[in-house]
């Protein structure tokens, strides 16, 4: 049984949602706080953090700040509807998926299906890729440029995956939105998929050659292998 | 701007200069009239002189006389003639300009004459001699305004200049203390007008306890209600917003467990469709509300229009494909205005997705990005080949809720609050959203918003 931790102040909604979570094979923990949803979220007991942006004490981006500087875990913010500023600034801090609040549960069993599907891949998946000075880990989901380490989220591993599997061709934003976030673009003006590889970017570093992810407009993205061992 | 200002003072300044400058022509082009009261000394003055004159004439002769007359000029700049009964002259200097005078004396009962001109005052008057017959003694006397000029013209400049550098301060301050509360009022009225409901008009001129002191704590009171009102009503929607999210968060996962354990009813669809509804309107309205609420709190930068139109365009593209429509898209070179992206891109796509909304199928909707340089604005203008608004419903569109025909917005989904929204986040950007029905038919919104003076102009990813 997969544990699901959820940091919500809303008692009741939390209780229905365990029980709701339940009929699916997850176990939730519900923390009403984000003190404590930081102490419960850094255990490294739970696959999957569910983080509410509105929480008395310390705020849901705080909270989320704190723990990215320790953690790769997936993260889910719930946003409220009309907050978009929050939305995006979530994603930039680190946040894997946004949901708008109220949200659909069977939206939300997808989310989470997919962000597990992604994180258990291991297995399957081949040891080792590389292109250019970029090398990866898939098992121990570690990414290198030359010789020094990425400090990637899993999102961000799995969109650098997708890119380096077809480096050199475009993938478009609905082809990453489906690999990486494991479900369909939501309407045309979903950017989630965007600031994940802005937030990619710039942990990859300027190449004097140019951007290693180029946009290409109207299709998506292209990554270009470059090779300058140790140059930031 | 200032025209009110410059009005009073023109008129002030030009009233005083005038009336001044009236004065002084009449008092120096006035010919004959000597007041009164001058005369007795006017005339004792001229005798003196005159007597000495005569006194002259009979133990000197002419020769006697022109040396006293000469002498008079020098020590007491006093310009003067001796004259025959007859009007010939015996001695003194430009003696012609006397002529009128002397007959105007000899023609008098007194025998004496007054003139004024150019602001000098000149006598004539009979003088007895012991041995013969009279003489007529004329004479001119500096009086008037030009004795107290004096004859020197350096000076008169002077005094002119001093005349107008005070006579328009004064006019200067008389015009500001008057137009200094309207203006003021004006510039309270316009940030109210655009919004910023804190805004209050200057305290200072509130004290005034004149009518325009008066009209200011009016208006002060009256800006105070409108905020108190329009915050109020904000504050309920806002809060009902909020209080609504939360029950209505459980109610859609209690229905959705109850559907679990129930099995597949219909029914159960129809209420997750209305939910789903209902949390959209609720965003809405929040979104709503919180520009309503935060006009001054909004980080605006320069950002280039063109690159974020393109963008939302091109994520249009692919919602018109599904939907067998098309976008066509047509910009000049790079706009750039400054506002906010996140709030903006979401106006514009508001706009693009209501026009993909109402297009027939099969048809294309069309953007265009310029530039009109008169009015130093950017004009986005998008254009649907839909049924279009009928005319006097054009202004309601932008209205929270506000739907052209109701049953055609239930089967397409939206919750009346796009343009809203976008109407809103335009004017947060200083610009204005119109409507209109193109010729051909079909909806056509035109945004205009100020383009950033480039001279501020910071490059940005946008």
């Amino acid at each position: 049984m997969e544990r699901i931790l959820i940091v919500d102040d809303d008692v009741g909604l939390c209780e229905v949602l365990a029980e709701r979570l339940a009929t699916e094979g997850f176990s939730l923990e519900a923390v009403y706080d984000g003190t404590r949803g930081l102490e419960r979220a850094r255990s490294a007991q739970h696959a999957l953090v569910i983080l509410d942006l509105m929480l008395p004490g310390l705020t849901g981006l705080e909270v989320l700040r704190n723990l990215r500087a320790h953690s790769g875990i997936p993260v889910l913010i719930l946003t409220a509807r009309g907050e978009d500023v929050d939305r995006i600034l979530g994603l930039e801090i680190g946040a894997d998926d946004y949901l708008p609040k109220p949200f659909n549960p069977r939206e939300l069993i997808a989310r989470i299906r997919a962000v597990l599907r992604r994180t258990s891949q291991h297995d399957t998946a081949t040891a080792g890729l590389s292109a250019g000075d970029i090398s990866l880990d898939v098992p121990a989901r570690e990414a290198w440029i030359g010789p020094r380490k990425l400090h990637l989220t899993s999102v961000e591993f799995s969109l650098l995956e997708a890119f380096l599997e077809r480096a050199g061709h475009v993938v478009t934003r609905e082809q990453l939105t489906e690999t990486v976030l494991g479900r369909r673009v939501v309407g045309p003006f979903d950017r989630v998929i965007d600031v994940h590889v802005s937030n990619l970017r710039k942990k990859l570093g300027d190449s004097p050659a140019g951007d290693r992810i180029k946009a290409v407009r109207g299709a998506g993205y292209q990554f270009v292998p470059r090779s300058e061992p140790g140059k930031k | 701007m200032r025209s009110l200002f410059l009005k009073i003072f023109l008129w002030f300044w030009g009233t005083a200069i005038l009336t001044g400058i009236a004065l002084i022509l009449s008092f120096i082009l006035q010919r004959g009239g000597v007041p009164d009261r001058w005369h007795a000394a006017l005339k004792d003055a001229a005798g003196i002189y005159g007597r000495a004159a005569v006194g002259e004439m009979e133990r000197g002769g002419a020769a006697a006389v022109t040396a006293y007359l000469d002498d008079l000029s020098r020590t007491a700049h006093t310009q003067a003639c001796l004259f025959y009964q007859n009007g010939t002259s015996v001695a003194g200097d430009r003696c012609d300009s006397f002529r009128s005078l002397i007959e105007r004396a000899a023609d008098s009962s007194g025998h004496s004459a007054f003139d004024i001109r150019y602001g000098l005052v000149r006598v004539a008057l009979q003088v007895s001699s012991h041995n013969g017959p009279p003489y007529v003694f004329a004479t001119q006397l500096p009086a008037g305004p030009r004795a107290a000029l004096g004859p020197n013209p350096g000076g008169l400049a002077l005094h002119w200049i001093v005349a107008f550098v005070v006579s328009g301060l004064i006019c200067y301050l008389l015009a500001r203390y008057l137009t200094r509360p309207i203006l003021q009022l004006q510039a309270a009225s316009r940030q109210l007008a655009a919004g910023k409901l804190e805004t209050r008009a200057a305290t200072d001129a509130g004290r005034r306890s004149d009518e325009l002191g008066e009209l200011i704590r009016d208006f002060n009171t009256m800006a105070e209600r409108i905020e108190d009102l329009v915050s109020s009503q904000r504050q309920l929607v806002s809060d009902v917003s909020h209080e609504l999210r939360s029950p209505l968060a459980r109610l859609i996962v209690a229905m959705d467990l109850a559907r679990e354990r129930k099995g597949g009813d219909p029914a159960f669809d129809r209420m997750e469709k209305d939910f789903e509804r209902l949390s959209e309107m609720v965003g809405r309205l929040l979104t709503v509300a919180r520009l309503d609420a935060a006009s001054a709190s909004v980080e605006m930068k320069t950002l280039n229009l063109r690159a974020l139109v393109a963008e939302v365009v091109s994520d249009a593209e692919f919602a018109a494909r599904e939907r067998q429509r098309s976008v066509r898209f047509s910009a000049g070179a790079d706009l750039y205005i400054h506002g906010n992206a996140d709030l903006l891109r979401s106006a514009i796509e508001n706009i693009v997705l209501n026009a993909l909304r109402y297009t027939a199928s099969g048809t294309a909707i069309d953007i265009l990005l310029q530039a009109d340089t008169a009015s130093a604005s950017a004009q986005l203008t998008v254009r649907d080949h839909g049924p279009g608004v009928p005319d006097k419903e054009l202004q309601n569109i932008f209205r929270p809720f506000y739907r052209v025909d109701n049953a055609r917005d239930e089967q397409s989904g939206g919750a009346g609050l796009g343009l809203a929204i976008t109407d809103r986040v335009i004017r947060l950007h200083r610009g204005s959203v119109t409507a209109a029905n193109a010729a051909k038919g079909g909806l056509e919104l035109q945004v205009t918003i100020p383009i950033a003076d480039l001279a501020q102009h910071e490059p940005n990813q946008h």
